[in-house]
């Protein structure tokens, strides 16, 4: 099995080291900054013989060897800097991603394809429409950050293990988040048993600024361990076909009610990508913020193709 | 390095031994009354080290006295199961083995938590926990943790997921009269009633009930084994680090839905100090009333033995 992650930057390096120490496939970093790559794979290496990984680990510059990639994670794009447009942003990162898909289509024709690249739905769509790839080949991942986030806070205030906490979220990426609390449990037990309605939406809340609240703390770039783990934990489902339902951004026709978008819903993914989307029955509330979420993502894919001249 | 150790080197016993030894974080001493024979099983898993990479002492002993200390304590000695043959007829045959050790146990290792693994678990842990004078945390009864882990993997199963991302809620006595709550099923987090429909759910929920049973029919000599063992060092492993994770174990109830003087199985933060918080699910009249039903049985039957 071979993995490609696009672009070495944290993400995509913490992403590499997550999936290099589960060692369940070769790994090619491609950045095209000269070295960049290169040097991270290189120490990846040299820790080799302490943590035991046997996978074989390049970083390059050359997307020729990306040639025949299982799954490719596509991190590679500029970060937003304060001050910067929006639609600045869109368009560099669009273009990044276009040119990115043509080589992907050209050289991993089977590959699924995970997007991580902001704005995330946007982009993802724009991965979709360059490769061609069948819709369930190409899958935006943000929902099992934000969950991980959310199962991380309620862990923390109960005093119980991580791992026990599950939690489901739809929608956008952190402001855009449709928590669905309802769904959310500690050793199956529903979470409002536990905790009353205020704490929850204290943990709620902090999980939609999660993400600020590590660049706060960092003042210089943003979180990347628990992104990394997010998209390590989408490859693995993918390598070992292990069908995990997973909160992730999936392109819709007709599911929840919309049409020709990509949004946070819960699939099934295994070998194939998306093997499934989940439907679940949402309360007034939820449907609300949901679609306010889809309105968000219809406005960045009128914007690009405002910003790229092509029809939406 | 702290000590697990366990009591029985039979099947059960022998893989906890093996389970915990590749988890790699405590020490573990399998001990069994039969001179050699936990000697010898855990040399054979000792000899695998090299391969599988655990380096922690793993030993065996034909004497008690050996688990002075330890800070997990095993009890999966005692008579099994054979075809056609239910949990509760072995509590005449074991009781008294586990009357005997628990007054043991508690002098020889008195800060342990102990895993009751010895048939029938309720049973023997309500008598356990009073033999031994032990506060009820640190006496917790390998039952529902078990039924969990098998309805969570026949859902997997059923709907073509990871087992993983499954989580199963089994409660009540580990046996017919287990209780399975659909309701606090999930897979990753969304309601099993969502994604099963309820005559799906109900035959996954017999099928747990007989689960045991059908292993003792296929195995002819033996119960389950593998399935205990793995669920006992899941148990060792969050009491070792501490992890508070949620598993639904055996504990002596101290009035939790009307109920004394019995173990059930109810859902529980495992820690250092075994059962630390036994969480109590809201459950529906008729639930309460299996639940209350099963521990007269367990009452009547430690009753009946003190008496005889």
């Amino acid at each position: 099995m071979k993995v490609s992650v696009i672009g070495a930057g944290n993400v995509g390096a913490k992403a590499v080291y997550y999936i290099a120490e589960k060692n369940i496939a070769d790994i090619v970093m491609v950045d095209v900054v000269d070295g960049l790559a290169g040097s991270k794979a290189l120490d990846f290496l040299h820790a080799a013989p302490l943590r035991g990984y046997e996978v074989r680990i390049r970083g390059t510059t050359d997307f020729g060897e990306i040639e025949g990639s299982d799954v490719v994670v596509m991190t590679a794009g500029i970060a937003r800097k304060p001050g910067m447009d929006r639609m600045d942003l869109l368009k560099t990162n669009a273009g990044i991603a276009a040119s990115a898909a043509r080589e992907i289509a050209a050289r991993a024709p089977n590959a699924v394809v995970i997007v991580v690249t902001n704005p995330l739905d946007v982009i993802a769509m724009v991965m979709l429409r360059e490769t061609g790839f069948a819709l369930r080949k190409v899958v935006g991942m943000a929902g099992v950050l934000d969950s991980t986030r959310l199962r991380w806070f309620i862990a923390e205030k109960l005093g119980v293990w991580p791992g026990d906490v599950q939690a489901m979220v739809l929608g956008g990426h952190g402001d855009e988040m449709v928590p669905l609390t309802r769904y959310t449990s500690v050793g199956g037990i529903p979470l409002d048993q536990l905790l009353d309605a205020a704490d929850i939406e204290a943990l709620v809340k902090r999980t939609r600024t999660g993400g600020a609240e590590i660049v706060s703390l960092l003042k210089t770039g943003s979180a990347f361990y628990a992104p990394g783990a997010s998209v390590a934990k989408m490859v693995e489902a993918v390598i070992k076909d292990e069908r995990r339902l997973f909160p992730a951004s999936a392109y819709l026709r007709g599911e929840y009610g919309y049409r020709d978008i990509y949004l946070g819903v819960p699939v099934i993914m295994g070998r194939n990508g998306v093997e499934r989307i989940v439907e679940l029955p949402l309360a007034e509330e939820e449907r609300k913020a949901l679609d306010s979420s889809a309105e968000e993502v219809k406005k960045g894919l009128q914007e690009l193709s405002t910003a790229m001249g092509v029809p939406a | 390095m702290a000590q697990v150790s366990i009591i029985g080197g039979g099947n059960v016993g022998a893989n906890a031994g093996f389970f915990i030894a590749e988890k790699g974080v405590t020490d573990v001493l399998l001990v069994d009354i039969k001179p050699g024979l936990s000697r010898g099983k855990m040399l054979d898993i000792m000899e695998a080290a090299p391969i599988r990479r655990y380096r922690n002492f793993l030993g065996g002993s034909d004497s008690l006295s050996d688990i002075k200390g330890s800070e997990f304590v095993v009890v999966a000695a005692g008579a099994i199961r054979s075809p056609g043959m239910r949990r509760e007829e072995l509590f005449a045959v074991n009781a008294g083995l586990i009357r005997g050790l628990a007054p043991e146990i508690a002098r020889l290792a008195p800060d342990a938590v102990v895993a009751m693994a010895t048939e029938p678990v309720d049973g023997l842990t309500a008598l356990f926990a009073r033999e031994s004078g032990f506060p009820r945390s640190r006496v917790m009864g390998v039952g529902g943790i078990l039924d969990s882990t098998r309805l969570r993997a026949l859902i997997a199963r059923e709907l073509a997921v990871s087992m993983e991302i499954v989580s199963a809620m089994v409660i009540g006595r580990h046996s017919d009269d287990m209780v399975c709550l659909p309701r606090y099923c999930s897979v990753a987090g969304v309601p099993l009633p969502l994604l099963l429909p309820p005559d799906r759910v109900n035959a996954l929920i017999e099928e747990t009930r007989t689960a045991g049973d059908l292993v003792v029919e296929l195995a002819k000599r033996s119960s389950a084994y593998y399935a205990p063992s793995a669920a006992i060092a899941e148990l060792a492993d969050s009491v070792h680090m501490n992890l508070n994770r949620v598993f639904c174990v055996s504990v002596l109830l101290e009035g939790e839905y009307g109920i004394r003087d019995a173990a059930l199985s109810l859902p529980a933060l495992i820690g250092s100090r075994g059962a630390q918080r036994v969480l109590t699910p809201e459950l529906t009249p008729q639930e309460v009333a299996v639940l209350q039903e099963s521990a007269r049985k367990i009452s009547a039957a430690i009753k009946g033995m003190v008496k005889a």
